[in-house]
């Protein structure tokens, strides 16, 4: 029991985890918190609905397609709004209520369009799922698992060996300095953009395969990627992708003794204490507080 | 006629919510998504009085008062450690606990189920239960916030508000507790939420935690900030122009669900278009110019 | 250190490992003005950052006439008749002149919020007279017609001038000021240098960060030259600059 609960832990976990990595890289490159992020968690769920389920295309192309998207629609919410907003020299306030309206436009639009019920992405087999020392595992989950280590060492190497990548933790390290060496740091931005907003549509996407969707999922993605990036320290990739897998443990063992339903509410208070204590998370970089 | 009392009463309500956070956002310059919390505790406070301890009107708006005055401070707290984008976190964190427990706490608060059967109020003898009744005491209240409010932003304490929203440094060297101010700001931010609450219990007479969810905390910093953060009449302008939008949709014919999201889509979709052209809103002085780039 | 007015013994201060401040003592007597010089990074705004509270020091003590003030608030020590200006030059732009003025006052009756409501009347009497005393010094300082207009629509060396009067408004004992006369005009220099020689004559006593070594030369009498934060050379404005030490850390 208790490892079924572990195994549950490790694969919410997982989803959150891609989902805060991706909120992460776009936060410690363009410095501020993208709300909107959620709805392009959403939006990935939705769009592989929209082609898989009603235009008939196979789940893989649909799933490849909706992926595109959601990079793509990630990467004009920059250049349509946050670019121009940091052009005119805006606060990072400021970009962070405008991705809150953006998140509410979004959200709302999905459920205008597809109503608010829950749907399922159509799949074909239904998959009891393997047993795994005594535990059952489904093959979505061992797909979430399997997808969120690939892209943690996917991410970890455009970092470190990209050109791009490298210029992203220039960009995140010191942004001054980094035009001074002549680096685009729009251009940086917008992979960020990118990269994080494919993120956020491919963990909808397995987590509408793994239980189902609504157009409200991405709030609660959301509040979870927040959890994690600060638990696991924002300016480090690996430390929020380890702050993530331990909120889901935390969230799924918890329940052995907690009630399911103050799973939110804990995770909130986790992410106060280290607002207080800690808010620099395991291995992130210091926040300092006002001195002269 | 009733229609319209009615929506001016939600006017009301919201005129005392969005004035009560521009004190803490725009004129101390403290974003806050947590203000729904102090809505929801203000209004159940006041309701499981009334059903539990049949208590009187006057009591249960002061405990109500008093209570989300407590919650202020405590969301207050982490402003004095951690910087803006971040504090924001933290009054999402508080919004987030505060719903939980009032959705969760089955035993003491009804959960989702809410507390249905709240009296009407009697005051000084008489009894509100018509809708001119309810719009007379809230238009009270609102005159009490905003007096309140006027008082303090047009005074010394106004002043080193407005200092601290650009530059705590600078008044902590002049002198200024920056950090009693901001306790203080959230606390009377907080106590005049919980008015509104009170009386949103008291007009619907039922209230459940989907009336004071996030969404709904985004809902009233959007008033403040396309109302105009940082005057004291924006607010007001932002609530008669955010309450009112929506209910000319009826008018279109939509399906309700639809017009549901079409009027979120509406005031999200403001609060990206002033963003993006005027942060400061209609009426306002505060366009959330960060503090931090002055360190 | 009886007698000073402000008294530094000991302070160290380390960032990451550098040593931003190291044993550093020093005293401030009553109704001199200290210059305090040294090439950039030497420790000197640090030194003043630690003084003023916003930095908490690792070792040594702070007096204020003999109390010791080690590790209090910044809020608190600005009370206790401490003000300052900052080097980045600090002013509140969204509001005018003459309300950054009055914001610098101390002990303000209607900055409490139970004044506000409950003894109105005192506070707006102390807010009138706080209003004339901060009319009469922008007069008196040239700043007078500038009053109604924000604090962001003055000059450079207007606003610096303004981070003077604000500290006079406190009411102080003890000034330090951060490159006062840095990056202004001739004329606002000698104005500023003016207001500052000033003040010992009105009970004040004043530290001066400053690299224009003129201006060192007329207003101050004494001076600390201060290197990788440590205290170099002491002594009047002549001495200290024909140290050899001195010297030679400027060739350096």
């Amino acid at each position: 029991m208790l490892w079924q609960l572990a195994i549950n832990g490790i694969v919410a976990g997982c989803a959150f985890a891609l989902i805060a990595m991706g909120l992460a890289l776009i936060y410690n490159v363009a410095k501020f918190f993208h709300f909107a992020h959620g709805v392009i968690f959403t939006i990935g769920a939705y769009l592989t609905f929209l082609i898989a389920n009603w235009l008939e295309l196979p789940l893989l192309a649909s799933i490849s397609i909706a992926i595109t998207a959601t990079a793509l629609i990630g990467c004009s919410l920059e250049l349509g709004v946050f670019s121009p907003l940091r052009r005119k020299g805006n606060s990072p306030l400021v970009l962070l209520l405008a991705s809150l309206g953006i998140y509410i436009i979004l959200q709302n639009l999905i459920s205008a369009v597809f109503g608010d019920d829950i749907k399922i992405i159509r799949t074909g087999a239904v998959n009891e799922g393997i047993a795994f020392l005594g535990a059952r595992v489904t093959s979505i989950q061992v797909c979430i698992i399997l997808t969120s280590l690939v892209v943690l060492a996917a991410v970890l190497v455009i970092l470190k060996g990209t050109r791009m990548g490298r210029a992203m933790r220039a960009v995140s390290n010191d942004p001054e300095l980094a035009r001074v060496c002549g680096i685009d740091s729009d251009r940086v931005v917008l992979w960020a953009f990118a990269i994080g907003s494919m993120l956020a549509g491919i963990a909808g996407i397995l987590v509408a395969l793994d239980v189902d969707m609504t157009p409200t999922m991405g709030m609660n993605a959301l509040m979870m990627g927040v959890v994690a990036v600060i638990i696991g320290g924002n300016g480090s990739i690996p430390g929020v992708a380890l702050g993530a897998l331990l909120l889901g443990m935390a969230q799924h063992l918890g329940v052995w003794r907690i009630s399911s339903q103050w799973q939110d509410a804990i995770a909130f208070v986790i992410l106060l204490a280290f607002l207080l204590f800690k808010p620099e998370g395991f291995m992130g970089k210091k926040i300092r507080k006002a001195t002269a | 006629m009733e229609y319209l009392l009615h929506i001016l009463i939600l006017i009301g309500i919201y005129v005392i919510l969005s004035v009560s956070l521009n004190l803490i956002t725009g004129y101390t310059g403290l974003l806050s998504i947590a203000h729904a919390a102090f809505y929801g505790v203000g209004a159940y406070v006041a309701a499981l009085m009334a059903l539990n301890l049949h208590s009187t009107f006057l009591v249960n708006i002061i405990c109500a008062v008093i209570v989300s005055g407590l919650l202020g401070a405590l969301v207050g707290i982490p402003s004095l450690r951690i910087r803006d984008d971040y504090f924001v976190i933290a009054t999402f964190a508080f919004q987030v606990i505060t719903f939980s427990i009032l959705n969760n706490w089955v035993s003491f608060t009804g959960g989702p189920m809410g507390l249905p059967g709240i009296p009407q109020p009697t005051i000084f003898g008489l009894q509100v239960s018509s809708h001119l009744g309810f719009l007379i005491l809230i238009a009270l209240f609102c005159a009490l916030t905003l007096w309140v409010t006027r008082r303090i932003v047009r005074s010394p304490f106004g002043r080193v508000l407005k200092a601290i929203r650009e530059d705590e440094v600078f008044a902590q060297a002049a002198g200024k507790n920056v950090a009693a101010y901001k306790i203080i700001v959230f606390v009377v931010g907080a106590g005049m939420a919980a008015m509104a609450g009170v009386m949103y219990a008291y007009y619907i007479s039922f209230i459940d935690p989907t009336s004071f969810t996030v969404m709904e905390s985004i809902f009233i910093i959007s008033i403040v900030i396309i109302g105009g953060a940082g005057s004291l009449w924006g607010p007001v302008v932002g609530a008669v122009v955010l309450v009112l939008l929506p209910e000319l949709l009826r008018f279109l014919g939509l399906p309700s669900s639809v017009a549901a999201n079409l009027r979120q889509i509406i005031y999200g979709g403001l609060l990206v278009v002033f963003m993006m052209w005027r942060p400061r809103g209609f009426l306002g002085e505060y366009a959330f110019q960060s503090k931090e780039a002055r360190e | 250190m009886t007698g000073s007015t402000l008294g530094v013994n000991g302070l160290s201060k380390s960032f990451d490992g550098v040593r931003a401040i190291a044993d550093f003592s020093c005293e401030l007597r009553d109704g001199e003005i200290l210059g305090l010089i040294g090439p950039n990074g030497a420790g000197k705004t640090t030194l003043f950052n630690v003084v003023t509270g916003f930095i908490a020091p690792e070792h040594g003590q702070i007096s204020l006439k003999d109390n010791e003030i080690t590790g209090l608030a910044p809020y608190r020590l600005a009370n206790l008749g401490i003000a300052r200006t900052f080097q980045d030059l600090r002013l509140i732009r969204q509001l005018s002149v003459l309300e950054n003025v009055l914001l610098s006052f101390r002990s303000q009756p209607g900055e409490r919020l139970g004044n506000l409501f409950f003894r109105s009347e005192r506070s707006r009497q102390h807010e009138a007279l706080n209003r004339q005393t901060a009319i009469e010094l922008l007069e008196d300082t040239g700043l007078g017609d500038k009053a109604g207009e924000s604090a962001d629509d003055l000059s450079y060396g207007q606003q610096k001038l303004l981070s003077l009067v604000c500290c006079l408004a406190a009411e102080a004992q003890v000034l330090l000021l951060d490159e006062p006369v840095a990056g202004i005009a001739p004329e606002m220099i000698d104005k500023i240098l003016g207001i500052i020689r000033d003040l010992p004559v009105k009970g004040k006593s004043v530290i001066l960060i400053e690299h224009n070594l003129d201006a060192v030369m007329q207003v101050c009498d004494r001076v600390i030259f201060m290197d990788a934060g440590a205290k170099v050379s002491e002594g009047t404005p002549e001495e200290v600059r024909n140290d050899p030490k001195v010297i030679e850390a400027y060739i350096d």
